[in-house]
């Protein structure tokens, strides 16, 4: 079973990618902060992180730059916020796969998320 | 004029007047006192001639009686040589003074007065010495008893062979002097000649004077007064501000001079002051021009700074509504999931979704408002974006009645930027104009280049023939949340959106409208080149 992390401070935002992902048949952890989501990628190994760019206590490009230097490889989507292209094309460079924007409708996740593990 | 008369001690004129005419009637009286005193003493000079003339005339009359000793007949020739007008007395007397013969009897044998000019002709001192002066003086003038001038004069008999040779031995051989004739001539016809003379005299240099004077008068205001009096106009007309008029003085003289100077100073003073208005003018129509700019400028700042601190607040907004709004799309779709698709539930779980989508939109018209969705500079050809933009538009139901005029402009215009950002412009023109116009009549899209303060722009014209923009709410357009569609239609910011973007490329949108006719808006974008 494919494991998915969310990390956002948003609950709604995590609690829509649980109730979308989870009938999918994925296997979904929450993280309300960048901090913490790397704590849990410490411990627990993942198949996907979706990961929020603008957070409070780290921002999100600083996550992604985190994560892809201890984990090489690991499939990062970003969920832009208010996106600006710039960002955008930053965390892509930096590694990220692909970014959606927010609001999106579960279709869009669920085609996101699809799309990530039909490439891996 | 009136000068002269009301203070002519200060008039020039009669100044000059006073001060010649004072020379004139002192150089004439001298003239005149000259004139006379040489006259006078000329008619003397011949007056004395005459007499003298008299004198020898009267020798001659008694020489003959003399040298005979005839008495009588000498006294008679006397008397009738008194008899003449003007001859007032004829004696004759010897050297002690005894007269002899006189023209009045009774004077005969009396003495001459030893005082008068027979005795002291000659003699200093007549009564104590026979002492003779060097020069005799042989003639005088004295007033007479009728107060007129007359001549007393006085000639020696001189002794000669034929006296002292006479049968009657009267005068020895030695005797020098034989005795003196003295005749007393009246001048009075003289005193009145030489009188009348000097009353015409005294009158003809009256009369010079004074028509010298009045000359001198006439000339002085003419060349003096009149000329100042004209200069002291045109000064108090140039004092009062005229400075076109000119003093007219032609003459040659120091005051014409001077009124050519002050006329060459007036005409520069005049050509001083037009520079002066000119630049005043200028400077002027320069203030005016920057503080029209400075209020542009303020006004845009100001309008900058509102849509900056309202698209700052945007963005914060949209960041928080995309949250929940991520939510309620998401719980929505998943409600949707577990009711029958064709149920009203579905419906109405669809409605929600639709104005959940429609809030998205809105917050993200209000980021693209904000510069906060990014854009990716390119170059961008505006006749073939707005062709696209155009077919696609057509296609939409709410374009169906309406006729597009489009009048592309020859010349490829590229200007750089973002193509969905110009898009956006486009489609809000568009949709405006569809509303203005409300489903049905023309709009005519033109480009073309124009050059603005020596900058190439792509203008491009949309006109509809809609309702028109009344002007009271023409300088709100722009202005975030102003819509005059129904509450649910317009959101109130494309215009604003359009504003932003068309600002962002460093154009500007220009609106010209007539109620009822229709509308014009006019966007300038840069052009590459």
């Amino acid at each position: 079973m494919k494991k998915i992390l969310v990390i956002d401070d948003e609950f709604i935002v995590r609690r829509s990618c649980e109730k979308t992902l989870i009938p999918m048949g994925y296997e979904v952890r929450l993280s309300s902060s960048g901090k913490e989501g790397l704590e849990i990628l410490d411990k627990e190994s993942f198949n996907l992180i979706l990961l929020d760019l603008k957070m409070p206590d780290m921002d999100g490009i600083d996550v992604l730059k985190e994560i892809i230097e201890k984990w090489p490889g690991m499939k990062v989507i970003m969920i832009t916020g208010y996106s600006t292209v710039e960002t955008a094309v930053q965390a892509l460079r930096l590694g990220a796969f692909n970014h959606i924007e927010k609001p999106f409708t579960p279709d869009i996740l669920i085609a996101a998320v699809k799309e990530a593990f039909e490439q891996g | 004029m009136k000068n002269i008369f009301r203070h002519p001690e200060q008039s020039l004129a009669v100044k000059l007047s006073i001060v010649i005419g004072l020379l004139m009637v002192v150089g004439s009286f001298i003239f005149w006192y000259a004139l006379l005193y040489k006259q006078k003493k000329d008619i003397m000079a011949i007056a004395v001639r005459y007499g003298n003339s008299f004198i020898d005339f009267t020798k001659q009359s008694t020489r003959y009686s003399m040298l005979t000793s005839q008495k009588e007949k000498t006294q008679v020739a006397i008397e009738n040589l008194g008899t003449p007008e003007g001859v007032q007395r004829v004696r004759i007397f010897d050297h002690k003074g005894k007269i002899y013969f006189s023209t009045f009897k009774e004077d005969i044998g009396n003495f001459v007065d030893k005082s008068s000019i027979a005795c002291k002709g000659c003699h200093l001192e007549p009564e104590r010495s026979s002492k003779l002066l060097q020069s005799p003086e042989k003639w005088n003038f004295y007033k007479n008893n009728e107060g007129s001038t007359a001549l007393k004069i006085v000639s020696e008999i001189s002794n000669e062979p034929s006296c002292y040779n006479a049968s009657c031995h009267m005068h020895s051989k030695y005797d020098k002097s034989l005795g003196f004739v003295e005749a007393d001539l009246s001048l009075a016809l003289l005193d009145k000649a030489l009188f009348n003379q000097r009353l015409a005299l005294t009158f003809y240099v009256f009369i010079f004077v004074v028509a010298v004077l009045a000359s001198l008068g006439i000339i002085n205001y003419k060349i003096v007064t009149n000329p100042v009096r004209e200069l002291v106009r045109g000064m108090e007309k140039a004092a009062g501000g005229d400075l076109d008029s000119s003093v007219p003085i032609k003459s040659t003289d120091e005051i014409g001079e001077l009124a050519q100077t002050f006329n060459s100073m007036i005409k520069d003073i005049k050509a001083a002051r037009d520079q002066k208005e000119r630049w005043t003018q200028t400077l002027e129509e320069e203030i005016a021009k920057k503080t029209e700019e400075i209020q542009k400028t303020q006004a845009s700042l100001l309008q900058t700074e509102k849509l900056a601190s309202l698209g700052r607040m945007a963005a914060g907004v949209a960041h928080e509504i995309n949250n929940p709004l991520t939510g309620i799309v998401t719980f929505a779709h998943l409600l949707k999931n577990n009711v029958p698709p064709d149920s009203s539930e579905a419906e109405d779980l669809n409605v929600i979704i639709e104005q959940a989508e429609r809030c998205a939109k809105i917050i993200k018209n209000l980021l693209t408002f904000a510069h906060a969705t990014p854009s990716e500079k390119g170059e961008i050809n505006i006749n073939d974006l707005l062709n696209r933009t155009i077919y696609m538009v057509k296609n939409q139901a709410k374009f169906h009645n309406i006729k597009f005029n489009i009048n592309m402009g020859e010349s490829p215009s590229i200007t750089p930027g973002d193509a969905t950002q110009f898009q956006q412009i486009f489609l809000n023109m568009f949709l405006n104009a569809v509303d203005a116009m409300n489903g049905r009549g023309t709009i005519s899209v033109t480009t073309r280049k124009v050059i603005i303060d020596n900058q190439p722009f792509i203008e491009i014209e949309f006109t509809d023939t809609g309702s028109g923009i009344p002007e009271d709410i023409r300088g709100k357009l722009f202005e975030p949340f102003f819509t005059t569609k129904p509450v649910g239609q317009g959101t109130g910011l494309g215009l604003a959106v359009s504003h932003g973007i068309v600002k962002h490329y460093g154009g500007h949108i220009d609106v010209k409208s007539v109620v009822g006719k229709g509308t014009s808006f006019f966007v300038r974008l840069p052009a590459s080149a």
